[in-house]
């Protein structure tokens, strides 16, 4: 293990109450102290960890969203993915076996007047976006990524309609082999074209569905694979990102800035140059139809611009080139959040270890995953998966 | 009932009242519970309810808030060093690390995106559809996310130029605010 060393401190006078100061404005002050104490630019700075204990405390779910953009320090990567840290504590030799768990329950949120949990999630969803400037404008999460649909609509024409609808059966349909799935059916394009709006232009059937359940994989050091399997899954490449929180701070509200520093991040590591060639199969976060669209430019599968033809060429099927979202994705198998990005590592591992079942790609060697979060695809971590037998 | 026995009824009427809401609602949703579920080993499932209130200070982002509130005025604040105007504000420059300066908007912007919103949260009571939109002030080079009010929301799209109308009741907060098209001006 190499030696690490400390080189700059700073810390704000502590005080009962700041009024004339923000969280924000704090967590810059003593970012900035500490710069100056070493000697320091930002811009010597590669990622970020932040300490982070009470959401309520600070009137802000995912704070650390918004210090990371307080602090100008997008697209580093920081915090969001559990694998990401999983992997750091056995690629450093700190430990040799590391559990890595996702869990989420979301539907004991219940809204008494209508009888229904949806739109008492939606509301413990909308303190993810920036509580000031942001939540009091009603832009719930769905409108962040539908934001960036209409803007990518408004400079290449597409997803269109069509298109979204095409991944929606496309992933509805390949839950059907799924036996973990949630939403296993068989849609017809009129069928989702005629449903209700939610967040133009998303419709009913576009949209992810809210999940609870558990995900858990176990990562071994190199040194002690024997030990526990000769089918041993590698990863071999790892990128992660977390852009602006506030999309109005972005150079472009049509591309996920995110996905592009995480995938380019993982493909270096893993040496690959042609995704779309060399990858068997990809988990896409699929939180909504128009956002795989854009994930598949901004994973390289294509050109910016072109995500929509490769649904109409049928790349992306189960039988295509390059089959994605095997499992469902989040619209077919569903989207227990926290536990998410799991469940697609996991969904690649089986492939990978040939134990995928009646959904199997046949000698699947090399998977990708694509796991985001934050409003707006803030962060983003991609893992490039490979069998190692 | 016998003393001590489990009653249903003023269970429904205290915790109706510990969580905040109506009596009969709060029955609708647990009657089948205690009706149905006579086994000792099913789940059970109880009312809860999360609250938390605060007096928030905007800190060093006060100005933009007072402007809003007493003079139907929108600002942003200015890096001296690399000049960039940010709205919303902030008081630190993210590129430069530089303390920024307030300086005044004219409240017409263009739309860079927007999206109609059929269903949302119940944080925000609301009539439904409404626009939700991210709108670059003249002179900002950056973009806040903000309402549009229109009578036909079908002709809602990016390009289009908008002004700000400040709400008689100001809170002190973002939606003391919204925008209107800008009638003959659009990209």
């Amino acid at each position: 293990m190499r030696r690490v060393a400390v080189v700059g401190v700073g810390t704000t006078p502590f005080k009962a109450r700041w009024r004339d100061k923000s969280y924000f404005e704090l967590a810059f002050d003593a970012t900035k102290a500490a710069l100056d104490h070493a000697g320091m630019t930002k811009d010597d700075i590669e990622c970020c960890v932040y300490g982070i204990y009470n959401d309520f405390f600070e009137r802000q779910f995912q704070p650390d969203l918004y210090v990371h953009d307080y602090l100008g320090m997008a697209p580093r990567p920081a915090g969001g993915s559990a694998i990401r840290i999983g992997v750091s504590e056995v690629a450093s030799g700190m430990y040799d076996v590391c559990l890595v768990l996702g869990v989420e329950k979301c539907a004991d949120l219940y809204n008494y007047d209508l009888q229904a949990s949806t739109p008492e999630i939606l509301k413990a969803i909308s303190y993810t976006a920036d509580m000031t400037y942001e939540q009091p404008t009603g832009r719930t999460a769905a409108a962040s990524f539908a934001l960036a649909v209409i803007a990518h609509r408004a400079k290449y024409g597409n997803p269109t309609d069509e298109q979204m609808a095409k991944v929606s059966i496309k992933n509805h349909k390949n839950a059907i082999l799924n036996p973990i799935a949630q939403s296993p059916k068989a849609l017809t394009l009129e069928e989702i074209l005629s449903s209700k709006l939610i967040t133009y232009p998303f419709r009913f059937y576009d949209n992810c569905l809210y999940s609870e359940g558990s995900a858990a994989l176990i990562l071994v050091s190199e040194d002690v694979v024997h030990k526990y399997t000769n089918k041993p899954v590698w990863i071999t490449g790892l990128g992660a990102s977390l852009d602006w929180a506030f999309l109005g701070n972005r150079e472009s509200l049509y591309t996920f800035t995110s996905s592009r520093v995480a995938a380019k991040k993982a493909y270096e590591q893993a040496g690959i140059t042609k995704p779309l060639e060399e990858f068997d199969l990809a988990e896409l976060h699929d939180a909504f139809t128009g956002t795989e669209i854009l994930a598949y430019e901004d994973c390289f599968f294509c050109e910016e611009g072109e995500g929509g033809n490769l649904v109409d060429a049928g790349v992306v099927e189960k039988t295509g080139k390059l089959p994605v979202n095997v499992s469902g994705g989040l619209i077919g198998c569903g989207h227990a959040v926290g536990a998410t990005g799991i469940m697609q590592a996991n969904e690649v591992v089986l492939h990978l270890r040939q134990e995928a079942g009646k959904r199997q790609i046949d000698g699947a060697r090399r998977g990708l995953i694509q796991s985001i979060g934050g409003v707006g695809c803030a962060w983003t971590v991609c893992i490039v998966f490979e069998r190692g037998f | 009932m016998k003393k001590g026995e489990f009653d249903f009824d003023a269970w429904i009427t205290r915790n109706a009242k510990k969580i905040g809401v109506e009596p009969e609602k709060l029955k609708k949703a647990f009657l089948e519970q205690f009706e149905k579920e006579k086994d000792i080993n099913a789940p059970l499932d109880v009312p809860d309810r999360w609250i938390a209130t605060y007096r928030y200070s905007y800190a060093g982002q006060s100005r933009f808030f007072r402007e809003i509130l007493f003079n139907k005025k929108l600002c942003g604040s200015k890096c001296p060093d690399c000049g960039k105007v940010f709205c919303p504000p902030r008081t630190n420059c993210p590129h430069c690390y530089s303390k920024t300066e307030w300086v005044h908007l004219s409240g017409k912007g263009t739309v860079e995106s927007y999206t109609t919103i059929f269903v949302g949260t119940s944080a925000a009571v609301r009539k439904f559809p409404f626009i939700c939109a991210y709108v670059k002030l003249d002179g900002a080079d950056t973009v806040i996310c903000t309402n549009i009010e229109m009578d036909d929301i079908a002709k809602a799209h990016v390009g289009m130029r908008v002004e700000a109308v400040f709400k008689e009741d100001r809170d002190g907060t973002m939606t003391d605010f919204y925008f209107k098209p800008l009638e003959g001006e659009d990209v």
